[in-house]
């Protein structure tokens, strides 16, 4: 099955089909209409016109004197019209037949003290009969219709009308079905532009040559088509990035690799594949952060809401005292204290693992450009002014300048200088996670320690506006 | 051979530092732009090896200032920038060689002995001058054919002697070949080792112009 027809399948009628069947179905109904009103209509006028012809020909005959009807002297008349012997006569003379026109029948058409017209069963037949008296005392006259007669020539009318409408009906279904077909083909042929589509070709539609009412659906996808481009270009961008900043690591071991390889004396081959093992760690350590990145950038094209993550909650001062004893190892190698000053738990609604990516990036930096024996201070409070939490680490580092501030967190922005040999992807990953759980991050100048200071607030939920 | 690097990633940097010296090459290692434009500037090194990415400045600008000051060392550019427009853009900006990386230590080694003896007009890997031959890659050097066992510094003398044979280099101009920084340089060593070259291979291969300093000829030495 076509992905075509599978869809249609699933919708139940073509838009095509839906559209033709409502048209033909109104124009049915409508006939229908038509040919109700005319049938009962048309009925009743004939009724008057042929109900005036019974009491024309009766007041003919109330005219005559009996004599002159009776005995086989009743005038034939002239057949001026076909339908003319359709009138039958009886006249009654004193409950006696006394004349009766030939196609009229031997028992009484009516009844004689119901005079006027009446509609009765004779002989099994339906009748229209009109009774009067004679002109002379005694007479009767009755002069009737066959109701078939009648009924014969409703359903000729009926016929004459009927039969352009039923010759119609194909010629309009044939063309509603053109019309709509014409009216649809713009979808059908937006929709065979985009079949027709390579998944990687993604210029925007021409909304030249479609109607209005389908722009919006164009403009739609164009806008569709736009994001997923930025969205495979930023992935491109990223891979691109990430290769090149895998490439100095690498570099490095290698190079490492061969001197150890060509290394006469033992205390040289040591060195060299202790530089080796470091750059595999350095590699990790880079691949790592690449993998926290991409996990946490597709958590954001996926729901740009950090409810997909996770909302924690955890405690932040647990956090960090943990973080701390896994990173005074390094601090004290490099001759830095590690600080921490922190009043009881704060939960924030967060997951601990993300908490921990956060402060471990927040800490891992501000030890890496800090200069050994610098101070390191970790301060975590609750709900100071309105906010729900406040974590601020700050250092006694050389702080940035002003340009470095304004780059921090571009993929890869590295501060050049310090000897350091970090990604930059450290900033990156916490400004994707500030964004994510939509923290507000602050970076300044330490008041206390004269280095830089980050201050990360988690606003009071309670207080948050819901975007 | 005396080589300039200029890379400021410390793991990497000291492991092209270690690999050249041990493929022969004397390498004085900076690790800013503003550093290797000043080294490039001092013409004291036979090649030099630019990463891009350096703090300061990038190692494009320095190789731009150093071109635009008509200096002609020639320059390899080792760098992460592999796109096509960037490899132009070095080759462009006056690189001589332009390596993407990770790069083989030995192909590091073999591209710059190939710069440097272009850079001195040679195409043949093996110096000739009169009787005396020099191997670079092989770091030996023959006799009339025959090989001579040479000390690491009286091979390197008579190396920057070959590659410019027929110029007149000073005193000055052997040692900055010769030693990297830091390396204490007694008065005399050049001459010390010029001794040595002249006992070991031919007294006239290397002449000596008063006041000046010493040239190497060109032309085949008369046998003595």
């Amino acid at each position: 099955m076509s992905p075509s027809a599978a869809a249609t399948a699933k919708s139940g009628l073509s838009l095509q089909a839906r559209l033709l069947a409502t048209v033909l179905g109104l124009l049915g109904v409508v006939w229908l209409g038509v040919a109700v009103s005319t049938w009962v209509d048309t009925g009743h006028e004939l009724d008057e016109l042929l109900d005036a012809h019974l009491a024309q020909a009766a007041a003919l005959l109330v005219t005559q004197r009996l004599d002159d009807l009776e005995g086989d002297n009743f005038p034939a008349p002239p057949t001026l019209h076909k339908y003319q012997t359709r009138v039958a006569i009886q006249v009654w003379h004193e409950g006696r037949l006394v004349v009766r026109s030939g196609n009229a029948p031997e028992a009484a058409l009516g009844r004689d003290d119901r005079l006027g017209l009446r509609t009765s069963m004779v002989q099994g037949e339906t009748w229209r009969v009109l009774t009067t008296p004679g002109r002379e005392a005694d007479v009767v006259i009755h002069v009737g219709e066959l109701e078939s007669a009648r009924h014969d020539i409703l359903l000729a009318s009926l016929r004459s009308i009927a039969w352009p409408m039923v010759l119609a009906f194909p010629l309009l279904a044939l063309g509603s079905w053109w019309a709509v077909r014409g009216a649809v083909l713009p979808l059908r042929r937006l929709g065979q532009a985009v079949a027709a589509r390579r998944p990687e070709s993604l210029e925007p539609l021409s909304v030249a040559s479609v109607p209005p009412e389908v722009a919006p659906l164009v403009d739609a996808l164009n806008d569709l088509f736009e994001r997923m481009t930025e969205l495979l270009a930023s992935e491109r961008r990223f891979t691109a990035d990430a290769a090149h900043e895998l490439r100095t690591p690498i570099a490095a071991i290698r190079m490492q690799a061969q001197v150890a390889q060509g290394a006469s004396a033992e205390p040289e081959r040591a060195q060299a594949l202790a530089a080796t093992l470091m750059g595999c760690d350095r590699a990790v350590r880079l691949v790592e952060q690449l993998l926290q990145l991409a996990r946490l950038e597709g958590e954001a094209v996926r729901g740009g809401q950090a409810g997909n993550a996770g909302n924690g909650p955890c405690d932040l001062t647990a956090t960090a005292r943990g973080l701390l004893a896994d990173l005074e190892p390094l601090a004290h190698e490099r001759g830095q204290s590690l600080v921490l000053r922190a009043h009881g738990p704060v939960s924030v609604p967060m997951p601990l693992a993300l908490a921990q990516v956060l402060l471990r990036n927040l800490i891992d930096n501000a030890l890496r450009y800090s200069p050994p024996g610098a101070q390191v201070q970790l301060s975590v409070q609750a709900q100071a002014a309105g906010r729900f939490a406040t974590l601020v680490v700050e250092d006694s580092g050389p702080g940035l300048p002003p340009e470095a501030l304004a780059r921090l967190g571009e993929r890869f922005f590295r501060v050049l200088g310090t000897g350091q040999s970090g990604s930059g992807l450290g900033w990156s990953i916490v400004q994707r996670l500030v964004r994510l759980y939509r923290l507000d991050l602050t970076v300044d100048r330490s008041v206390a320690l004269g280095g830089l200071r980050v201050t990360l607030d988690w606003p009071d939920p309670s207080q948050s506006v819901e975007y | 051979m005396r080589i300039l690097l200029a890379e400021d990633d410390e793991l990497l940097g000291s492991g092209i530092r270690a690999g050249l010296t041990q493929q022969g090459f004397h390498v004085d290692w900076v690790r800013d732009g503003v550093a290797a434009e000043r080294e490039l500037l001092s013409g004291a090194h036979q090649a030099v090896v630019l990463d891009l990415g350096l703090p300061r400045q990038d190692g494009l600008d320095s190789l731009k200032a150093a071109r635009a000051r008509r200096v002609g060392t020639p320059v390899l550019v080792l760098t992460a920038r592999d796109a096509v427009p960037a490899r132009i853009e070095g080759l462009d900006a006056g690189a001589d060689d332009y390596l993407v990386k990770p790069v083989d230590l030995f192909e590091l080694a073999a591209r710059l002995r190939a710069l440097v003896r272009r850079a001195h007009g040679q195409t043949q890997t093996r110096l000739e001058a009169g009787c005396v031959s020099l191997d670079p890659v092989a770091h030996q050097v023959w006799l009339d054919g025959v090989a001579v066992e040479l000390s690491g510094r009286e091979y390197d003398l008579l190396h920057v002697f070959m590659l410019n044979a027929g110029r007149v280099l000073s005193r000055d101009q052997l040692e900055q070949h010769l030693y990297k920084w830091g390396t204490e340089v007694a008065s005399n060593t050049v001459e010390v080792h010029i001794y040595n070259l002249r006992r070991k291979l031919r007294a006239e291969l290397i002449e000596t112009v008063r006041g000046v300093g010493y040239v190497l000829r060109r032309e085949s030495v008369p046998k003595a």
